[in-house]
């Protein structure tokens, strides 16, 4: 029983950390840009839905598509004004751009949040699922069902919409798709937002689940930038198999070595899993 | 010849502006108190970095407002110099050390936290230069027989020892007790305490592990606590920890009848982020706006020192802005006594002891931390803390079980 109960935490986490990964992977499958201001975007939804609770009264679940649109605009934003300078540079540079981008996001958050950690209650809260004595928070569950829910409509995305192929022909070859008439730079920025939406959807149900500070968008980060590694880029369901890869090291770890070690547990298999197989469990070649 | 004398006219010349320049700097020195204060102003240490510089602040105001501080028959204004470490120690103690070769300060406060406080403990102690030590509790910090370090807060058995009593007195069923402490310094310290003070009364220790720093998950350790069934929970970490750990033991439905968790309870923070589950949670602290205590620093009493803080502020004073402030005053009663800014003369003052402020009475033990009075036992209940000991300022009943 104790093993199962630690099976089903291990399940519940990975889906959190899909959910936290998948605009991430997006946008570095297909941009080749290790997004640093992935975290703190998440924690920018997080706190608009805070608000928009605290203040309106706005459930965290309805006010997703607005969280995501609004991170949507500022991707776009971003993207077309300032990250499309550096598109084809070494990545090197358009990481160190990020991370100027998200120390100035951080910083500005603090400055306007303050630093205290702000979480949201909901009245009545989700409660739990109970399944004779197995205990299934519903929140966790919810997370795993919004990243399913992103990646998929993200997988039919990429293989039936106009702008879906348009995307996944830049990520095969820019040059041939400009020839073929897409526009590039539009499309980076489509992608970056979209990869910002998810952020905003995220950073959503990570205000139920979390302690929200400007200071946790590092931990996200760390945790995407994991996941996508383990799960391999440039595939979409790589994120949902190396977010619960993660979750049930994380979980099992514990069970076996104590919670101290569970870390270390994850990044040993990472590491060894990078000497084998360096494109991660269902990555494609070509970005590395 | 004539060149040889010219060579030394022009040396004796260099010599004399030299020293002028000395003798007048040291002159310039003496005219403000200095004090270096390396605090972690950004990254994950920020919300108590700024609760100490408000607790700083505040009593720099005051003491300003006065005049300053009675060094002999004059009075000078002190002037705290801050420098932002970043929540990164290499960097406060670096700091700490620029602070004393550079910018020449008389007097050093501790950075926050005892990891960090004992870092930089060495930098005081090869300047001599006395430091006060806002936040460290562990014994381990005061381990080194330094001479230059004094702290506020009470070892970390303060805060086990009284709330061991009071759970074998308050809830005899209590057998087993499950302890998960960060791996951090003064969590880890404080859980090894608890340890202790549950063995010492016969409470079995059913669970005692640690998480990693930047946990963002709890659950399996809950798991394996609740399978152990314990009666007592005692939690040790920061803020964001504990509201985190407070969430998944309500997630699995782990209701011991006595939740402990330190020190994030204190602060309103933790009581809006967790809502409902904050009901009956225990906790202890150096300080509570609830204490009474007189003392003949400059804010007269704990009462007046909360209104002059609200006043400022608009909140009420948690434990680590009155340290901030503690220190201050502390500092300021020392040189008093004293009646000189000499480091030797000031560290004699201090290591005397018996200072009545509204923080508590403070004397040191010949380590350095203060042994001199009780930290009060708080519970949480119906979204406010309640004192339940000492009997002085109790204001509420222990309350057993949780929601």
């Amino acid at each position: 029983m104790l093993s199962l109960q630690i099976l089903i935490n291990g399940i519940l986490l990975g889906g959190l950390y899909s959910c936290i990964a998948v605009g991430f992977s997006l946008v570095w499958g297909v941009l080749n840009i290790i997004n640093i201001l992935h975290g703190s975007m998440i924690v920018l939804g997080a706190y608009a839905a805070f608000f928009a609770y605290s203040q309106l009264g706005i459930h965290p679940f309805a006010f997703i598509p607005i969280a995501g649109l609004s991170l949507f605009i500022l991707g776009y934003g971003l993207q077309a004004k300032i990250i499309n300078r550096v598109m084809g540079a070494p990545v090197l540079i358009t990481l160190t751009l990020t991370f100027g981008l998200n120390l100035i996001l951080d910083n500005m958050m603090m400055v306007a949040f303050k630093a205290d950690y702000r979480k949201i209650i909901l009245d009545p809260p989700l409660g739990l699922l109970e399944l004779g004595s197995l205990l299934i928070p519903i929140d966790r569950l919810y997370a795993m069902v919004l990243a399913l829910g992103l990646v998929g409509c993200l997988y039919a995305i990429l293989r039936a919409t106009q702008i879906g192929r348009a995307i996944v022909a830049v990520r095969m070859d820019r040059d041939a798709a400009a020839l073929m008439g897409v526009k590039v730079k539009q499309i980076y920025a489509v992608t970056f937002a979209t990869g910002a939406f998810m952020a905003g959807a995220a950073g959503c149900l990570m205000s139920v689940i979390f302690p929200i500070s400007p200071l946790t968008s590092n931990a996200f980060l760390g945790k995407a930038f994991v996941v996508c590694v383990l799960g391999g880029l440039g595939s979409m369901p790589g994120v949902i198999l190396g977010g619960i890869l993660l979750g049930l090291l994380e979980s099992f770890g514990t069970l076996w070595l104590g919670p101290d070690f569970s870390t270390t547990i994850a990044f040993v298999v990472l590491l060894t899993l990078l000497m084998f197989r360096p494109t991660g469990l269902l990555g494609k070649r070509g970005f590395e | 010849m004539r060149t040889q004398i010219k060579n030394l006219l022009r040396h004796a010349l260099q010599g004399l502006m030299l020293t002028t320049a000395v003798v007048s700097t040291s002159v310039i020195a003496q005219e403000s108190v200095l004090v270096g204060a390396p605090l972690p102003l950004t990254g994950p240490l920020s919300p108590e970095g700024t609760k100490l510089q408000r607790g700083y602040d505040l009593w720099v105001e005051e003491v300003n407002k006065a005049g300053g501080i009675a060094v002999g028959n004059k009075k000078l204004p002190v002037k705290i110099i801050y420098y932002d470490y970043q929540s990164n120690t290499p960097k406060a103690v670096q700091l700490a050390e620029k602070l004393v070769i550079d910018d020449k300060v008389n007097f050093l406060f501790s950075p926050f936290g005892s990891g960090a406080t004992k870092a930089a403990s060495a930098v005081s102690e090869k300047y001599g230069v006395p430091t006060l030590a806002p936040t460290a509790s562990s014994v381990e910090v005061y381990d080194r027989g330094y001479k230059n370090l004094f702290g506020t807060f009470t070892p970390n058995d303060s805060l086990t020892e009284p709330l061991a009593d009071l759970v074998k007195s308050g809830a005899p069923e209590v057998k087993r007790v499950a302890i998960l402490s960060r791996n951090d310094l003064y969590p880890l310290a404080l859980g090894q305490d608890f340890e202790k003070s549950a063995k010492k009364r016969g409470i079995e220790v059913v669970y005692f592990d640690k998480y990693p720093i930047g946990a963002l998950d709890h659950a399996s350790a809950i798991t394996q606590i609740r399978s152990s069934k314990p009666d007592w929970i005692v939690v040790t970490g920061y803020i964001n920890d504990l509201i985190l750990i407070r969430k998944q033991l309500g997630d699995q439905k782990v209701r011991p009848v006595v939740l402990t968790m330190i020190n994030g309870p204190v602060y309103q923070e933790f009581i809006d982020a967790t809502g409902p589950l904050s009901n009956n949670v225990t906790t202890a602290t150096w300080w509570h706006p609830a204490a009474r205590y007189t003392s003949q620093d400059l804010f007269k009493s704990s009462e007046n020192y909360t209104k002059l803080f609200k006043a400022k502020y608009k909140d009420d004073p948690d434990f680590t802005n009155a340290t901030g402030s503690a220190v201050g005053v502390l500092l300021q009663l020392a040189i008093e006594r004293a009646g000189s800014l000499d480091r030797d003369k000031v560290r004699a003052s201090l290591a005397a002891g018996n200072f009545k402020t509204f923080f508590g009475p403070l004397s040191f033990s010949p380590e350095g931390y203060a042994n001199s009075y009780i930290p009060p036992i708080i519970q949480v209940q119906n979204g406010r803390s309640a004192v339940l000991y000492p009997k002085a300022i109790k204001s509420g009943d222990f309350r057993l079980g949780l929601d």
